[in-house]
Order: structure tokens, then sequence, then C-alpha cells
């Protein structure tokens, strides 16, 4: 069986900054996989190349698929759904009706029933599902802008969630939540994933990504500098390097005084 | 041949200079404040009356040529301030698409202003220029025509290098760039702007004085120079002030050599004349190059705020709101007097106009203002359906309609790439060619007399304007024609309304706040685009269709771009998201029943709504942006809107975040790296 996500080789440019050089990166069947790096690491970028917002070469496979020279809506239909690091919901919609759009592409007889006989259209299952599964029925009928930003994460990823992906990408879910909100939203994810929906998950937040993730992928400058289980990406010299902006060589990532930035992730993942 | 196009090309310098000229007052506007400002040729119209008034005496005190030149410049200063402090100002933190509407609203009230003032009638005024001649290749040519080029080419000459080299031209390129870090530097955006607006005044008063040798002063031919002024200033970018200078003079001399043209044998002709319409159609043309080819590099303001457009309300219960109504409108039509009654169906007419905008701008969030034209188009092909091939009704208005729709999704696939306030300055040169290039041509259009159409029946029965069944009080238009329009209105709004509670809606609805969002959650963009547009084209067909029935004749005055311009006033004013603020608007637009009471019992005309309508327009932007009609029928407190100053969050412009290689803004590492500079 084909993994649900196979990208080869992606580079995206920006006139002459390469923003991404050939990087390969995999989604296991039922995995959650977290992609982390410094600011600036081509992180987005990535989700953007994955989803057909930027023009980026290499192959993008969905479920064996091969989806690079589809526009970004094609790609979801075939499944792949997106949260965004600044949300991005539609302002003008209530949050049922932003996972109603998500939710179901109307055919044409069923446009012209709902709009020449006024049938309304019918609530979608899953969406329903969904905003139990998130918890956020007493909030569905209000607008977006309504909300506080936890609860407009959450909207984000419910409507990704009711297009029914067969792989979900989540651009920086947790920034802005707090401590609790994040182990919270963890929870969420990891019962997700266990339920069967692979996910690439992208975050600053070291306790969330070190503590519920398969498999991490470390981007830095463009380029993948590691992969592995969280205790080798944890221990990896590299990654240490591109973190605390000093080269391998130069940082014993075991000595004492070096682990500042560090001790704070284990902090995190320790709190698991 | 060659010296006599080369003669023509030299008498359009005078013309020619008159659109660079407004074209510079666009690119100051918009390098000043952002505003793609519609409203410049407006400002010129006042500075020709101003100047025509005081050189001629209408005021009791006759000013020689020097003296009322100089108080014309004066006057250009005060109506620039007061641009600047009532709409400018107010306006700053709105979106391009508001600030635009503004200006639209300006250009109503200034005409419907002038047109109290003075009339509907032209005014000679003596030129400011000397009035020699030179000869050149055996033509003999007023030489104004060259002074008119120079002055303008000095005055462009002189913004260019006040922008290059100045503090003030530098620090408006700051503050157009960046307000936030041009305000931290201890620059005043509001300053620059304020200097920007009276430039622009002092150059449409410049316009307007210039305009004396070629033309009398009239309500709308220095109005309508901003068409081809827009072209000019899309073409330098909006910003480069030689580059629109160039373009706007070879647009005149272009114009100047069709007119040469039109008198060769071989030239196209239509009922005897030359063809009508080819100098709108090559001003369309060069507008759509422009935006194509040039528009991608305007630069955008870096402003601190955007507000969107006010949001659309889902319909509570369509069906019982129109129950409760339509009946009552019913009974009107047939118990009103005949003004009344006349009123109640063009307001009824309007109001499907109207819808058609509710659809485009409204869910879809494109302002177009070529809806007035596609109705046009299907009255015309109702007109010459019936009178050349005895179609009538109901195929005639059938073909039509979709002939409208198919033109707007037509229409639809340059909105794919131009977006926004650039669709609005396409759509309004579209107006103004499809007016002259078809509705007035003899031979498709209607000539200047007016296309006649027969009143409408089914089965031998006639429910025209005409018929026979009178209401109570007597005269035409028979209540059969208007419970036609009326049942055709109520069918059109519970679609619309129907249209917003669908999912097809709620994916426009998407689309209009989020395209990158909505094509992420599986939204076609384009089709769902192209589909809207041509909803919204269909609608308006059917409201030209209706048009064309009401008066049993159909003319290109009909469908001229001030009305198109005047309708997005009003339906502005009374909520363009909704079915009842298209319908609100229709009641009150002019010509409309409010209107006709407004002149039976107070002797108001037409012209003083229009003055009122562009004011609240500018009002209703700074106070209320959600319309009014939205306010009543939904009967939900304003503070529940989305206002942006409750978030700040929402003040980065969309789309600067997420691009551009990951550019994470946020800021929890930032704390770690500190921690190791600290301890290393």
């Amino acid at each position: 069986m084909s993994p649900a996500l196979q990208a080869a080789g992606v580079s995206v440019s920006f006139g002459a900054v390469r923003a991404l050089q050939d990087v390969d990166l995999e989604v296991g069947e039922g995995k959650l996989v977290g992609l982390i790096g410094p600011n600036g690491a081509g992180k987005t970028t990535f989700v953007d190349a994955i989803t057909g917002f930027v023009q980026a070469s290499g192959s993008v496979r969905l479920e064996g698929r091969e989806i690079s020279a589809l526009p970004p809506h094609r790609r979801a239909h075939l499944g792949l759904a997106r949260t965004w690091q600044t949300i991005e919901l539609f302002d003008d919609l209530t949050v049922r009706e932003n996972l109603a759009v998500a939710g179901g592409r109307p055919s044409l007889p069923e446009s012209f029933a709902e709009i020449v006989f006024g049938r309304q259209p019918r609530a979608e299952r899953l969406a329903e599902e969904v905003l139990g599964l998130l918890d956020l029925e007493d909030i569905a009928e209000e607008l977006p802008s309504n909300l506080s930003q936890g609860r407009r994460k959450l909207v984000g990823i419910a409507r990704a969630l009711a297009s029914k992906p067969s792989l979900l990408l989540l651009d920086e879910p947790a920034a802005g939540l707090d401590t609790h909100e994040s182990l919270d939203l963890g929870r969420r994810l990891r019962r997700l994933v266990d339920g069967g929906l692979p996910t690439l998950l992208i975050d600053h937040d070291m306790g969330l990504v070190l503590g519920i993730c398969d498999e991490i992928y470390v981007l830095d400058f463009g380029k993948l500098i590691a992969r592995g289980s969280p205790e080798e990406v944890r221990s990896n010299p590299d990654v240490l390097a591109a973190y605390l902006g000093t080269s391998a060589a130069e940082v014993e990532p075991d000595a004492p005084g070096t682990g500042t930035a560090w001790a704070a992730v284990a902090e995190g993942t320790a709190e698991q | 041949m060659a010296s006599q196009i080369f003669a023509y090309a030299i008498l359009g310098l005078g013309s020619g200079a008159l659109i660079a000229g407004t074209g510079l007052g666009v690119v100051l506007s918009y390098r000043g404040s952002g505003v793609i400002n519609l409203s410049t040729g407006a400002v010129a119209m006042l500075s020709g009356y101003c100047y025509w008034a005081l050189a001629t005496g209408e005021f009791g005190v006759t000013f020689p040529t020097a003296w009322a030149v100089v108080l014309t410049l004066l006057f250009s200063v005060v109506v620039g301030l007061a641009f600047e402090l009532g709409v400018v100002r107010p306006l700053r933190r709105q979106p391009p698409l508001a600030k635009l509407v503004a200006t639209l609203g300006v250009l109503l009230s200034a005409q419907a202003a002038i047109v109290l003032a003075f009339g509907n009638t032209a005014h000679p005024q003596p030129s400011i220029l000397p009035s020699g001649v030179v000869t050149l290749f055996g033509v003999t040519i007023p030489d104004y025509n060259l002074w008119m080029a120079a002055i303008v080419l000095a005055a462009a000459l002189l913004f260019a290098a006040a922008y290059r080299w100045t503090r003030f031209g530098i620090g408006t390129r700051a503050a157009s760039e960046n307000e936030g870090y041009a305000t931290l530097y201890g620059l005043s955006p509001n300053r620059y702007s304020m200097g920007n607006t009276v430039l622009m005044a002092l150059a449409m008063g410049l316009v307007g004085l210039l305009a004396a040798s070629i033309d009398e002063v009239d309500p709308i031919t220095l109005i309508l120079l901003i068409v081809p002024g827009l072209a000019a200033a899309m073409f330098g970018r909006l910003t480069g002030f030689t580059t629109t200078y160039v373009a706007g003079v070879v647009i005149g001399m272009a114009e100047s050599i069709l007119i040469y043209l039109g008198g060769q044998s071989w030239f196209p002709t239509s009922n005897g004349g030359p063809l009508p319409g080819i100098d709108e159609l090559l001003v369309l043309l060069v507008l759509i190059v422009a935006t194509f080819f040039r528009a991608g590099k305007i630069p955008s303001r870096g402003a601190i705020i955007e507000r969107r457009l006010p949001r659309a309300p889902r319909p509570v219960a369509p069906l019982r709101t129109a129950a409760f109504f339509v009946p009552i409108a019913a009974l009107a039509m047939w118990a009103l007097p005949f003004g009344f009654r006349e009123g109640l169906v063009t307001s009824c007419i309007f109001a499907v106009s109207l819808l058609s905008l509710v659809v485009i701008t409204g869910y879809l969030g494109q302002l177009s203002l070529v809806q007035l034209g596609l109705a046009g188009v299907a009255g015309f092909l109702v007109s010459h359906l019936s009178t050349n091939f005895g179609i009538g009704f109901p195929w005639a208005p059938i073909i039509g309609v979709l002939a409208a729709a198919a033109l707007g999704v037509g229409f639809g696939f340059p909105a794919l790439r131009v977006r926004g306030v650039q669709l609005a300055v396409v759509t309004l040169a579209a107006t103004v060619a499809l007016a002259t290039f078809w509705f007035s041509n003899g031979s498709w259009g209607a000539g200047v007399l007016g296309a006649p159409v027969p009143p409408p029946s089914l089965f031998g029965f006639n429910f025209g304007t005409n018929a026979s069944f009178h209401g109570l009080g007597g005269g035409e238009p028979s209540p059969l024609f208007g419970w036609f329009c009326l049942i055709v209105l109520t069918v059109v709004g519970l679609l619309v309304a129907n249209l917003r509670r669908s999912r097809l809606g709620q994916q426009m609805l998407a689309v209009r706040a989020n395209e990158r969002a909505a094509a992420a959650s599986g939204v076609n963009v384009r089709n769902v685009k192209l589909t809207g547009f041509g909803i919204a084209a269909g609608i308006a067909g059917v409201s030209g269709v209706l048009l064309s029935y009401s008066y049993g004749s159909i003319t290109p005055k009909s469908f001229s771009a001030l009305t198109a311009i005047a309708l997005v006033a009003f339906v502005y004013i009374t909520g363009i998201t909704s079915v009842p603020g298209g319908i609100f608007g229709g009641i009150i637009y002019t010509g409309g029943i409010f209107a006709y009471a407004l002149l039976d019992w107070f002797g108001l005309q037409g012209n003083w709504l229009n003055l009122a309508v562009g004011f609240l327009v500018v009002l209703s932007l700074v106070s209320r942006p959600e319309g009014g009609a939205t306010f009543l029928f939904y009967g939900k407190r304003p503070s529940l809107w989305p206002r942006a100053s409750k978030e700040p969050q929402e003040g980065l412009p969309a789309g600067g975040a997420e691009t551009g290689g990951g550019g994470q803004t946020d800021g929890s590492l930032r704390p770690q790296h500190v921690g190791v500079e600290v301890t290393s």
C-alpha cells in the first residue's frame, strides 16, 4: 500500500532565493509526522508546495497518485486538507457554513434545486460529527470574528476535517494557544490519527511535536537536516546546531550550560 | 494622406492634454491616499463651471480672464480641501473598494448639484489661450492644441520632479509604502495625503480651465474624461506621471485620427454615418491591455487596517416576507394614481437591476459597473428581435436574457485575473463602449431616436403598459404590466435569497472572503466566479427586458455610465449585500415611487435625490458600511457585526504573513534564542 503522502525532490524558488531544496518527506498510513525547523526554514512553503499554492518542482504523491500538476481545489477533492498559520476562515460565514463549504461540492442539479425550489442544503452528517468531536456545537451559528483565537484555530481544523480528508496538513495549530490548550489539542490530534487519519504537523511548540509525533523531519534553510523518531531528533547534533545557531562542532549536546533551549524541550516532553 | 493623418494627430493634442491631465489627477490621488478616484473629471467640471460663472458674470460680477483663472484655481484648492477632509480622511482605513465607491458618490453629488444650479444645457465661456493658428502640411491648426499639450506636459514634469527630489514627494512615497513605518519616522500620512489631494484638485482645475478652448461647459463631458483618463493612468501604473501623460496624449491623438479615418470611403458606416463608438472601444481596449499587462506592477499600499465588504446576512424567512409585502404592492399597483403607479413599476424594475449587483458585488465581492450595459444588451435584443424578426414574448426576452448572461460570463474571464477596484474601472469603460458602440449605432442599436418595443402579450392577451385594463386611478401604465413586473421581481428576489442559503451561495461568500482558503477547501474559484457573473448578468438582462417594455421604446440614454454609477450609489446605502437592500434601493431610486412622491408632494426633482444619495454614500461608508436596509430587516444590533477596531490581529493584510518562504511571524522560539545568548 502506498503511503498517504510521498513528496520527493520538492524544490521552491522565489526569484534567486531557494526556499526549498530537494525535500523528501513521507507520511505513512495512520502516522502522525512532525515537521519542525527554525523561523524561515521553509515549513509553510513546504505546505504551500504540497497543496499547490506555490510553484514547485519535484513529485508529490497522494496515496500513490501524482498530484503535483493539479490546481489546489483538485488536490482538495482528492483528499488533501490543510489549515493555515493565519487561520484564514471565511469571515462572512457562520462556523457551520464554514464547514459546509469544505464538506460538500454541490452538483449542478443540487444547486438548481437549492436555488429554484429553495431546498435547504442537507446538514452534512460529517460536519456535525466534526463539530461534536472538537466541542464546537455551541458556537456553530457564530461568526468567526466573534470567537477567541483558540476557538478560531479549532474551527480551522474542523473545516479541514469536514472535507473528509485522506491527509491532514496542520500549519502551526498550537501557535497562540496556552500550554493547557496546546496539550488538549495534542490529545485530540493523537486520537484523530489513531482513528486512521494520517497527519503532517508543523509547529513551534516542541513539547507538542516531540510529545505526540511518530516521526519527525527537521528543516533548516530549505533543506532537510534530520529525520527520525522524537528521541533520535532530540539527540541529533545538526538539529541542535540549527536551533542554537552555532555549528555542530561547537556544541556538546549533553554539556551543561548549552542546554537552555533543550532543557525547555525536555521539560515539555516530560509533561506529556 | 500621411500629412493629413499627422495634422489630425496634432489636432488631437488638445483633447489628449485634457485626458492626460485627468490621468495625472488619478495618479496624484492614488499616490496620496490609495484612492482610485473616479471623481477627478467631476472636479474638473466644477472648476470649469466656476470659471464660466466668473468670466461671464453669472453671479453679477464679470471678472477679467486672468482674475477668473486665479479665482478658479483658488476654488479648486477649496474643493480639494473639502474632498480631503470630507471623503479621503474619514475613509482612510476603509478597503480600496469602499474608497472607490465613495468617489462615485462625490461624482453623483457634483453632477446633480451642477444640474440643479445651472441646468442641463451647455454654456459658452471665453478661452484662456491665445486663438492663433499654425499651418502644418497645408492644414490649418488652432495653436491652442499645442499650448494645452505644453502646459499639461509642464505640469507632468513638475509633478515627476517634485516626487523624485523634494521632501514632500519622498515623504509621500514613504507613506504610501508603509503608513505604519512612516508614522514611526515622524512623517504624517495625513499631511501628505492632504497635499496630494490639493495638487490633484489644482491639476483638475487646470483641466477645467483649458477645456474652455475646446468645449462649452456642460454637466457631462468633463466628468466622463475620467474613462480615457483612467486608461492613461493605468498605463502609468497609477504612479508614473510622464508615462500617464504620454498615454493620455496618444489616446487623444488616436481619437482625432479616427475622426479623420471616419471620413474615408472604406471606413465602416452605419446608417450613412461613420460607425460610432470606435474611439470608446479603443479606450476600453487600452484599459484592458493596461490592466492585464501593466496592472500587475501597480504598487499596492501598505495600509494599516483593511476592512472588507459588509457581511451578507442569511435571509431568515424570504417566503414569509414576500407573502406579506407582495400583496400590499399588488394592491397598490391597482389603487394608486397613475404617477405613483408608474413610479412603483420603475421601482420594481430597478430593484431587479440592483439585485444583480447584490449577487455580483454583495455575494461575490466583485464591483461591476457593466450590469446596466448588460441590461441594455437584453433590452435592445428584445426590440430588434420583435421589430426585425417578429419574435415576441416570451422568446425574445429569453434570448435577450441568455445573451446577457453569456456576455456576463465573458466579462467574468478578465475578472479572474483583475480584481476589486481594477474590475470596476474596466467595467465602467465597458459600459461607455457598449452605450456608444452598440446602443447608439443606427443599425444595431437605436440611433439617437430610440428603438420601438412592442408590448408583451401571450396568446393574444396584452399585458403591456397600454393594456386595456386600468386600475382605480386610470391612465397608463396598466396595473397588468405592474403586476407582471412585481411577479418578476418577487421571483428574482426569492431566487437571490435562496442563492444566499444554497451551497453555491456559500461558496461565493467563501470566495469573497478568502480565495486561497476557498481553493484549499475544494472550491473551484474560477467556476464559482463565472457562475456568479452569469447569474448576475442574467438578472441584469431581466431588468433590461422590463425596462424596454415599460417605455415602449428603448434609448441609449437609459444605459449611460452615469446611471450605472447612480445605481451602485443607491444600493450601497440601502445594503448591497442583501435582497431587502436591493429592493429598498429600487424603491428610493430616481424615477421610482419615492422620487415621484418627493416630486409630487414637495416639488423636489430627481437631482435632489441624487445629490443627497451621493452625500449619503460617503456618510454611510464612514458610519455603517453594512447599509441601512440590512440593519432594518435583520434586526441585529450593529455592534454584533465585525469591526476591525476590535480585532487588532486582523490588521495584517491577508497574505502578508503566510507567503514568501515560510516567514513565520510567531515568536515562540525567540525567548530560547535570547536565553542561549545570555548564557553563552
